[in-house]
């Protein structure tokens, strides 16, 4: 009998020990987000992932495990489209996103749900040189020079080279490009750029780092990407060039695979952080232009028609200011209306009859 | 030929030129390698090695290559043997099919994967996903060092001459007992060189895996993908440092090379 | 068949022995087995790269493969591999000789080390040579200050890196057939006083040509799939240093699937035609 009542007590206290920490557990398991970026966010996200991290934990007590993939933004998308089951993908243009919409991956109302029209940072297309300038390279006209070697990654895969493509063309036309003014100036332009390119790289990474690496006088590149190498002491002089096209790059949840992972929920919170100041100065400490009106302020960025009331009830930056970084502003910016928008300038340019395309064949062949 | 002593100018001239051309093409890159490794000291080396995604990349990279050598084993030397010993019709299209991941772009490999088992591929949905997966990089590896094992088994078993496995069957061996105590032990040493020959090829895979891995950092990276976006990291001292991990394992690949060569190569036909 | 070199002389051709106790049902067991090994790991890739490759029809596939950008990666890739092959031919067989022929200090070292494009990771090779002969480097600025020879991001970097991979092609062709070879043959052209020289022409290259041409058509086919290496030198500039594999890369990567496997066919076949033609001439050998 006692045996008996000394088993039944020993059961009980297994069975009550097993299922105790299970019911002192509110906590769910932890939670994995698979986040799909362009080439050059990588440190910017790896300073931004921690934030949430903590954010999420403190929010749910859930731990939530980011997996980060990072290549070409045409590249990216690709992949995504065929079977990369990515929950979040931050790329580099609004046309690889639409291509995710195209798919039915993408809801197409991705943009209304925030007030920055589905973008979470910014930048400008800027020239980088080696430290001295032994070319003089001033602006865009000093590119159409007679042998100078051009770097810029190749529009196929990469979002940033579409961008770069584009500023120049763009700034030929508007006029800031001696002897290549007009309508016709853009074309013109692009026809002696191309022929002075030496290196078509992947992507904006690869192609900065091949400049890095000796190759070339001049590279085409964002402003952000030249501050990453300046970071861990790269050796370049960056220059602004009078006029340049805006960078906008977007973030989208990618609702086929948060529905299908069950992390819906995670992942809008993360892509609406990436916006929350915090977030925010981690990307501009990095050299990408905030889009938070807050953040845009403290880092110096001027906009005219904005009115910014600091809220006095707002949490203290966790993040502090890096004092290197500067975002001055250009003598002239535009935007991607001035080819009308996304859905012309591609085909325009880089389709197949593309007018980089044909120079690309026109100016390598003879 | 017997070897002699270099004596004329002629040979010497010969030999430095040699092994001259062996030094600039490939004992100095490795050496600059070596040193890029150390450039910065030896304790960011090591804590290249401690990293856990570089911990990570080795395990997948090793444990894939090696499921790859086990698959390329079985069903390879399955097939020298069947493209031996068996007659049937449109068996030389058979073999010289077995040439193809030798001269085929690796890059190609992992596109025709994507087009088969991605999103709208022709043979998906699968149950589990293959593409931006493992069960991808793995196809990925058996393919790029099929012909191996193949290659190097099947002029051995060729050169069998029947006497010894009519003589096991006589005396009442079973198909499988006379392959394992009669072919086995003839076709070991090349066996096991076409094996060491496609763990190495498994190992250096990169072409198939940059396309239909995802290369998902931590997760799906290989060994080789992880070089490749240390370098984009601006993580001179892990690319390098990983280099030279991945050269060591081939030195010792190397070594098992010639050591199973030596006595291939020996061996009276 | 093609042999991977660091062969060894073989029997006398494919023998089919029949086992008359063997029960056919085992066999074709292994039979299926084999098959669908071959079948779904080799056919099966070639099958999708053929059909994505006319998907559009026959005239837009000879489009793809005519068009600059297209025609001028094959071409630089034919060259460069065609390059690479011939110098290793010379190079390959002077250093199966001397690893043959001579004793010297470190030989067995080096003997093993022949093998070590073999064994690292293409991308390895790659990343080695920018180290040393990037443009950044003491060698690489003086080849481009001095000399005005761009070498990495430009066809002699792409050169280089096929030589280091198609490295122990030649040499492991060659070295078994000297190995063997009969000694007193050379002893007799050199008691009536032939010249090293001629010894070498007359004598010992003649029984070497088969293996010399087998390994250089090898390292030639070897070259013309080679990608690791290449992604990293090669200047990536279409028409200019941009190699088929990466030009295939390049349109995986942007999406144009016809066109990556129409040149991809293309390559494949010229590289899938030298190792026919090897074959064809080890058979005609043995016959």
């Amino acid at each position: 009998m006692a045996r008996l009542r000394l088993g039944l007590f020993t059961l009980i206290v297994f069975i009550v020990s097993t299922f105790a920490p299970v019911a002192a557990q509110d906590a769910a398991p932890p939670i994995t987000l698979t986040l799909a970026g362009y080439a050059v966010p990588r440190e910017a996200y790896g300073d931004i992932i921690p934030l949430f991290q903590s954010y999420w934990q403190e929010q749910t007590g859930q731990q939530v495990i980011v997996l980060e993939s990072y290549q070409a933004s045409g590249a990216q998308s690709r992949a995504v489209a065929s079977g990369f089951e990515a929950d979040v993908v931050a790329l580099s243009l609004q046309p690889d996103i639409q291509s995710l919409v195209d798919a039915g991956l993408v809801s197409a109302d991705w943009k209304e749900d925030n007030d920055y029209q589905g973008f979470a940072t910014q930048s400008l297309v800027v020239l980088a040189v080696r430290p001295d300038n032994p070319r003089g390279i001033l602006d865009w006209a000093d590119l159409a020079q007679e042998d100078i070697e051009i770097i810029t990654p190749d529009p196929a895969t990469s979002g940033g080279a579409q961008w770069n493509i584009l500023a120049a063309a763009g700034a030929a036309q508007r006029g800031f490009v001696a002897g290549y003014e007009g309508e016709s100036g853009g074309a013109k332009f692009l026809r002696a750029l191309i022929g002075n390119i030496a290196v078509l790289d992947r992507d904006g990474r690869e192609s900065f780092l091949t400049f890095e690496r000796g190759i070339g006088d001049v590279a085409i590149t964002y402003e952000n990407e030249v501050y990453a190498g300046l970071a861990v002491g790269g050796e370049y002089s960056l220059i602004y060039p009078t006029s340049t096209i805006l960078i906008e790059n977007p973030v989208a949840v990618v609702d086929s695979y948060v529905d299908l992972h069950g992390t819906r929920e995670v992942a809008e919170a993360f892509v609406n952080f990436l916006r929350s100041p915090d977030a925010q100065r981690a990307f501009a400490n990095r050299g990408f232009r905030p889009v938070n009106p807050l953040v845009r302020v403290e880092y110096g960025i001027a906009d005219a028609d904005v009115e910014v009331t600091p809220d006095p009830q707002a949490a203290p930056a966790v993040v502090e200011r890096n004092p290197d970084i500067t975002f001055p502003a250009v003598t002239d910016l535009f935007t991607i209306a001035e080819f009308g928008g996304w859905s012309e300038a591609r085909p325009a340019y880089f389709s197949e009859e593309g007018i980089f395309t044909q120079i690309i064949a026109e100016a390598q062949g003879g | 030929m017997r070897e002699t002593e270099a004596r004329s100018p002629v040979a010497i001239a010969l030999i430095i030129g040699v092994l001259g051309y062996a030094a600039l093409l490939f004992i100095a890159p490795l050496l600059a390698m070596i040193n890029g490794a150390f450039a910065k000291g030896l304790e960011p080396l090591l804590a290249t090695f401690q990293d856990p995604s570089v911990i990570h990349a080795f395990q997948v990279t090793l444990l894939l290559s090696f499921a790859a050598v086990v698959i390329n084993t079985l069903l390879g030397l399955t097939t020298a043997w069947v493209l031996v010993r068996h007659r049937f019709r449109g068996r030389n299209l058979f073999d010289t099919l077995v040439d193809i991941p030798f001269v085929f772009s690796p890059v190609i490999a992992g596109y025709a994967m994507i087009v088969l088992f991605g999103r709208n591929g022709w043979l998906a949905p699968p149950l589990f996903p293959i593409v931006f997966a493992f069960p991808g990089i793995l196809l990925a590896k058996v393919f790029v060092s099929l012909p191996f094992i193949i290659r190097e088994v099947q002029p051995v078993l060729e050169a069998l001459t029947p006497e010894p496995e009519d003589a096991a069957y006589t005396i009442g061996a079973s198909r499988w007992t006379t392959f394992r105590r009669v072919v086995l032990p003839e076709i070991w040493t090349a066996l096991l060189y076409g094996i060491v020959l496609t763990f190495a090829r498994a190992i250096g895979e990169f072409g198939a895996v940059t396309v239909i891995s995802g290369n998902i950092e931590g997760y799906t990276e290989t060994a080789t993908s992880f070089v490749f976006r240390a370098l984009n990291d601006r993580n001179n001292t892990g690319a390098y440092g990983v280099s030279v991990l991945l050269c060591l394992f081939s030195v010792v690949i190397l070594i098992a090379m010639n050591a199973l060569r030596g006595r291939i190569i020996h061996k009276e036909p | 068949m093609t042999q991977i070199p660091l062969s060894y002389p073989t029997g006398q051709g494919a023998v089919a022995v029949k086992r008359a106790q063997a029960p056919s049902f085992g066999a074709w067991g292994l039979r299926f087995i084999a098959l669908t090994y071959l079948g779904a790991f080799i056919l099966v890739p070639l099958i999708v790269i053929q059909v994505q490759g006319v998907r559009f029809g026959l005239d837009v596939f000879w489009q793809s493969i005519t068009r600059p950008e297209a025609t001028s990666a094959i071409l630089l890739s034919l060259y460069t591999s065609a390059i690479m092959a011939a110098l290793n031919t010379v190079i390959g067989t002077l250093t199966a000789y001397v690893l043959v022929r001579y004793r010297f200090p470190g030989k067995r070292l080096f003997n093993m080390l022949i093998d070590l494009p073999f064994a690292i990771p293409t991308l390895v090779i790659g990343v080695m040579l920018v180290l040393l002969y990037g443009p950044q480097t003491p060698i690489g600025r003086f080849f481009d200050t001095t000399l005005d020879i761009q070498i990495l991001f430009a066809v002699p970097g792409i050169v280089l890196a096929l030589l280091l991979v198609g490295y122990p092609f030649v040499i492991r062709a060659v070295q078994p057939v000297l190995l063997q070879m009969d000694f007193s043959q050379t002893e007799a052209a050199q008691t009536i006083g032939a010249s090293a020289w001629t010894t070498f022409w007359r004598v010992i290259f003649p029984a070497l040509r088969p293996a010399i041409v087998t390994g250089a058509l090898l390292s030639f086919a070897r070259s013309l799939g080679e990608f690791g290496s290449i992604i990293v030198v090669a200047g990536n500039i279409p028409m200019r240093s941009q190699m088929g594999t990466v030009y295939v890369y390049t349109q995986v990567e942007a999406g144009n699937l016809q066109a990556a496997s129409s040149v991809s066919m293309v390559l494949l076949l010229i590289a899938f035609g030298v190792t026919v033609g090897i074959d064809l001439l080890k058979w005609r050998r043995h016959a």
